[in-house]
């Protein structure tokens, strides 16, 4: 099932999630040669980000972690100026201070990127009691993954969206599902005690919802419904979106343990290589995405193969951008410690 | 410290024993607020006068070998644990006799010997220590249990709700006990949180919860003996939540002007210590005229004045003292 | 160095029952495999893994202390230490004290540091000066596998908290090492012999020390090259001994010069050593700013060989460059 959209939006959004695609398959491929210190990829999130943040708008601030590069595409910064950022160079977005961990860009949104885990909680919460105070139906939302859950700052922080009645959206991108671990007691996880994660935000008596974050549609409806409920004072929102994680994103450092996606996979099954069947098959949102496409005729093959053609050719030129992009120059070091 | 048996079987000595527990604490509290008014005492002291029924009721069920942790308002707790009157008064009073050498104060009282490890000054700040204490308990095969008491202001921390995970994904031997008087220092809770009851971000992660009456001395020592059961048999952790009042201000010299007079008329209606005695005549454990329950109440006040003087006769630390103890090695 | 930890870690584990492991991912080898195999050896219960909660479980390491444990907690980064500052801080350092000395924090705290890799600046830091003043902890930094095992050996004896400093920069370097040997607390090691000036460095900039001595050597001057190894307590006596015979110090680190432990110890010198430098004390560490995220950056940033040199330089009167 598609999200209720006109066909040129859902057309956007899977060419935005194959930009993605693209993009973090050219990061891998290019730290097999570079220093990029440690990065994560989105590569099988797509289809929880872009719906998501399709739906915010101009004023709404959004706050991500360590695995970031997927949404700041989504809310349309330059791939070419983050992936000079992940290589240091001066032209990247944080001026080669940042690196991958903290890439930011205020103009589209993202002020910054934490890497302590749990870390941008408290800073999302404090952006929405900014905009309640100024008056401002505009929303804060909290990007973050399941392990977030396990710090204090999450307690502290969603406590006081919810007694202050913020306009924050807490989207938790659970991809711990099928991953190997331990368990606890008689729980799921090693690490929470909870045998459902909405399960931990009852207590303070906040909207939590959760949803398969490859069901495009899904993820579609529950972030409409929390970016409206924060837009018109209702406060706010927990939504908890389950993804099986990318193997390639098992091993510490990504590798690409599937190899590129074929986007013809999504119309011609037997291409699919027995060895990674059960991710191309169905764990992979961007393709049961596409072929729910294919299917309701909203898209063409064609049209796919150019989309993927134009954002190949894309993320060749951002990383030959980055590659030749100067470094900082040495007394760039110390500016910006302080405004 | 021997633990008292349940309320139904409870002799009338262990009743009374109770009471005089209770007031020992009561006595205690009040010497040290008029000590604190006439100078004797100084520093920021939080008195636990109105809660004797928690501190009194949950350490009755506790063996000396388990070990307890409390907050910023701990009198009750460590005497309760079987703390001596005159070290800890001393300790108070920047004494070197005092249970940590002048060094602690009111805020970070010590008395291990009686299994009352450590006070703190920082909100929920003991209830990872209590963790650790738990689990070092199974690593050592011991079946003690570790105690945590903290108010509904510990509620909202970030350690609060990672000890709470910890504990239940463990299934370690703690306490955990809230005493929910209403109030984080000057705020009311309801302003703070939207949960009515703390103990409802304990049942979130699956630990055996309990809301009692934490002005009825017995209703406390029930629940808190389940926990202490079900922890002893590696059962996990329990969370008991006493509801209770502060008699006084968050802080000695907090004039309290945030709360209405009418409440506070309403709680000192409930004192534990006039419910206890009430208790005790209708069970013929105390005569009805009262003249036991004025003796227990007086030798209570004449024992703690005599560990006042004895207290503050004591000498005062002097400038060799301020470099001990800063490591317990050779120095640094 | 790093086979070198878990060495000790075992050998402390088997040695003591109440010696415990905690952290994330320590049973399955921690990210740079200091813990690895510990598990199968010791079993869950005594290498515990935790949730990402480092205030927590750095509170849960002291309360163990405080009941019978010698705990070992894992941080995995320097840079999250702040997360349990408090417990460390105000309980860790403090309890001895304000307990009058009746209770004792035998808990270690390894945390990895440093910039290698260009992990940009929440991965990368240096942060011994906060440790240094706190009184109550004691604070160690290896720069040898052999340190690295004798002083984890004798960090997790000691009965206070020791934080023990780990630099990931130094996690594959080889070296000899003694199967028995602790390495006492407050004991410095002098690295090279020389007459002309004396260099303090400690953790990864041993090394980089030792490169600036050998190119000094070429102009003719002659460094002594001491390995701090212990920051609380301070070896003074060897530092000052040595600069008492050369005349001239340089101290190196690679946390932000500004308000670091170099500061702490020219002025220890100053007062120790009134009129006996030639030249005032040279300090050389990281410019004021967070550690940058690009490579180059990164390289710019971290002390280098021809710094020390520069700042060598200036003690003996043959500098190149103006001071900055």
């Amino acid at each position: 099932m598609l999200p209720r959209l006109a066909t040129s939006l859902l057309v956007q959004q899977l060419r935005t999630m194959i930009r993605i695609r693209r993009f973090e398959e050219a990061l891998i491929r290019l730290a097999g040669e570079h220093d990029v210190g440690h990065f994560h990829v989105y590569i099988g999130q797509e289809t929880t980000g872009v719906p998501a943040l399709a739906l915010l708008e101009e004023g709404d601030v959004s706050y991500t972690t360590h695995r970031n590069h997927g949404h700041l595409i989504a809310r349309g910064v330059d791939p070419a100026r983050m992936l000079a950022e992940i290589l240091g160079k001066s032209t990247g977005t944080n001026k080669g201070k940042g690196g991958t961990l903290h890439l930011a860009s205020t103009e589209h949104g993202f002020p910054t990127t934490s890497s302590s885990v749990g870390g941008p909680l408290p800073i999302a919460v404090g952006s929405g009691y900014a905009l309640k105070e100024r008056g401002l139906d505009r929303v804060s939302v909290c990007l973050f993954g399941d392990g977030a859950l396990e710090e204090g700052a999450w307690h502290e922080a969603i406590n006081i969206a919810a007694v202050w009645n913020l306009p924050v959206v807490f989207l938790c991108e659970n991809n711990s599902l099928e991953a190997l671990g331990q368990k606890a007691n008689e729980y799921p996880s090693s690490t929470l005690a909870a045998q459902r994660l909405t399960d931990l935000v009852r207590p303070f008596k906040v909207d939590a919802s959760a949803v398969d974050g490859s069901d495009v549609a899904a993820v579609h409806r529950e972030m409409r419904r929390a970016v409206r409920r924060a837009r018109s004072g209702k406060g706010p929102s927990f939504i908890e979106t389950w993804t099986v994680r990318w193997p390639g994103s098992r091993p510490i450092w990504p590798q690409l343990v599937t190899g590129e996606t074929d986007l013809a996979f999504g119309w011609d099954a037997a291409r699919i290589p027995d060895a990674h069947a059960d991710w191309f098959g169905r764990q992979d949102g961007l393709l049961r995405f596409l072929r729910e496409l294919l299917a309701e005729q909203r898209i063409t093959r064609e049209e796919v193969l150019d989309i993927d053609r134009a954002a190949r050719a894309e993320m060749a030129a951002a990383v030959r951008f980055a590659l030749d992009s100067p470094y900082p120059a040495p007394e760039e070091a110390l500016e910006d410690v302080f405004a | 410290m021997t633990t008292v048996a349940s309320p139904e079987t409870a002799s009338a000595g262990d009743l009374v024993d109770l009471l005089e527990r209770m007031w020992a604490i009561r006595a205690f509290e009040e010497k040290v607020s008029e000590l604190y008014a006439r100078g004797r005492i100084k520093g920021l002291l939080h008195l636990g006068i109105g809660q004797e029924g928690v501190a009194v009721g949950a350490a009755g069920q506790l063996r000396t070998d388990d070990l307890v942790f409390a907050g910023h308002r701990a009198h009750a707790h460590a005497l309760a644990k079987g703390a001596d009157p005159e070290r800890l008064l001393a300790e108070l009073a920047g004494r070197t006799t005092g249970y940590c050498a002048g060094k602690g104060g009111s805020m970070h009282i010590s008395a291990p010997d009686v299994g009352f490890v450590t006070a703190t000054g920082v909100v929920a700040g003991n209830i990872p220590l209590a963790l650790g204490a738990a689990f070092a308990a199974v690593l050592r095969e011991r079946d003690t249990v570790a105690v945590a008491f903290f108010g509904d202001g510990a509620g909202q921390t970030g350690a609060f709700h990672e000890s709470l995970n910890i504990a239940s994904l463990w299934n370690l031997p703690l306490l955990l006990v809230c005493e929910n008087n209403g109030y984080a220092e000057f705020t009311p809770l309801s302003a703070h949180t939207k949960v009515e009851r703390i103990g409802e971000y304990a049942r979130t992660y699956g630990i055996p919860t309990a809301t009692v009456d934490g002005n009825d001395v017995l209703a406390v020592g029930s629940a808190v003996a389940e926990g202490v059961l079900r922890a002893r048999a590696g059962g996990g952790p329990t969370f008991v939540e006493a509801l209770t009042y502060r008699l006084r201000g968050h802080y000695e010299g907090d004039p309290a002007k945030y709360r209405e007079l009418a409440e506070l008329a309403e709680w000192k209606a409930k004192d534990p210590i006039l419910r206890f005695t009430a208790v005790l005549v209708e069970r013929g454990a105390l005569d009805p005229d009262g003249t036991r329950a004025a003796e227990i109440e007086r030798e209570a006040r004449d024992r703690v004045a005599r560990a006042s003087e004895g207290a503050l006769a004591a000498p005062i630390p002097g400038p060799d003292d301020l470099l001990r103890h800063v490591y317990a090695g050779a120095p640094g | 160095m790093i086979d070198a930890i878990r060495g000790a870690l075992d050998d402390a584990l088997a040695a003591d029952p109440a010696v415990c492991v905690l952290g994330e991912d320590v049973s399955v080898g921690g990210p740079f495999g200091a813990t690895k195999d510990l598990v199968e050896r010791y079993g869950e219960g005594r290498i515990r893994n935790t949730p990402i909660s480092e205030g927590t479980v750095v509170g849960l390491a002291v309360g163990a202390a405080l009941a019978g444990l010698r705990p070992v907690v894992e941080v995995m980064f320097v840079d999250f230490i702040t997360l349990a500052m408090d417990q460390l801080v105000n309980h860790a350092a403090k309890l001895h004290y304000m307990s009058g000395g009746q209770l004792r924090v035998p808990l270690t705290i390894r945390v990895q540091g440093g910039a290698v890799g260009a992990m940009g600046a929440h991965h990368s830091q240096s942060l011994e000066a906060w440790f240094l003043h706190v009184p109550g902890l004691k604070v160690v930094a290896p720069s040898t596998p052999a340190d690295a095992r004798g002083l984890l050996l004798a960090a997790i004896r000691d009965d206070d908290p020791v934080v023990y400093l780990e630099h990931r920069g130094l996690y594959w370097n080889r070296g000899e090492v003694d199967g028995a040997a602790e390495t006492r607390l407050g004991q410095a090691a002098i690295r090279r012999a020389g007459a002309d000036v004396t260099i303090v460095a400690w953790s990864r900039m041993v090394a980089t020390a030792l490169e600036a001595a050998a190119t000094l050597a070429g102009e003719g001057v002659e460094a002594e090259v001491i390995d701090a190894r212990s920051l609380v307590p301070l070896d003074l006596e060897t530092i000052v001994g040595s600069a008492r015979r050369t005349g001239r110090l340089v101290v190196v680190h690679e946390a932000v010069e500004r308000g670091g432990v170099g500061a702490e110890i020219a002025a220890a010198m100053s007062a120790a050593l009134p009129g006996a430098l030639q030249a005032p004390v040279g300090r050389v560490g990281a410019p004021f700013a967070p550690v940058p995220a690009s490579a180059e950056l990164e390289a710019l940033y971290v002390p280098s060989v021809e710094r020390i040199v520069e700042a060598v330089r200036r003690t003996v009167g043959t500098a190149t460059a103006p001071v900055a």
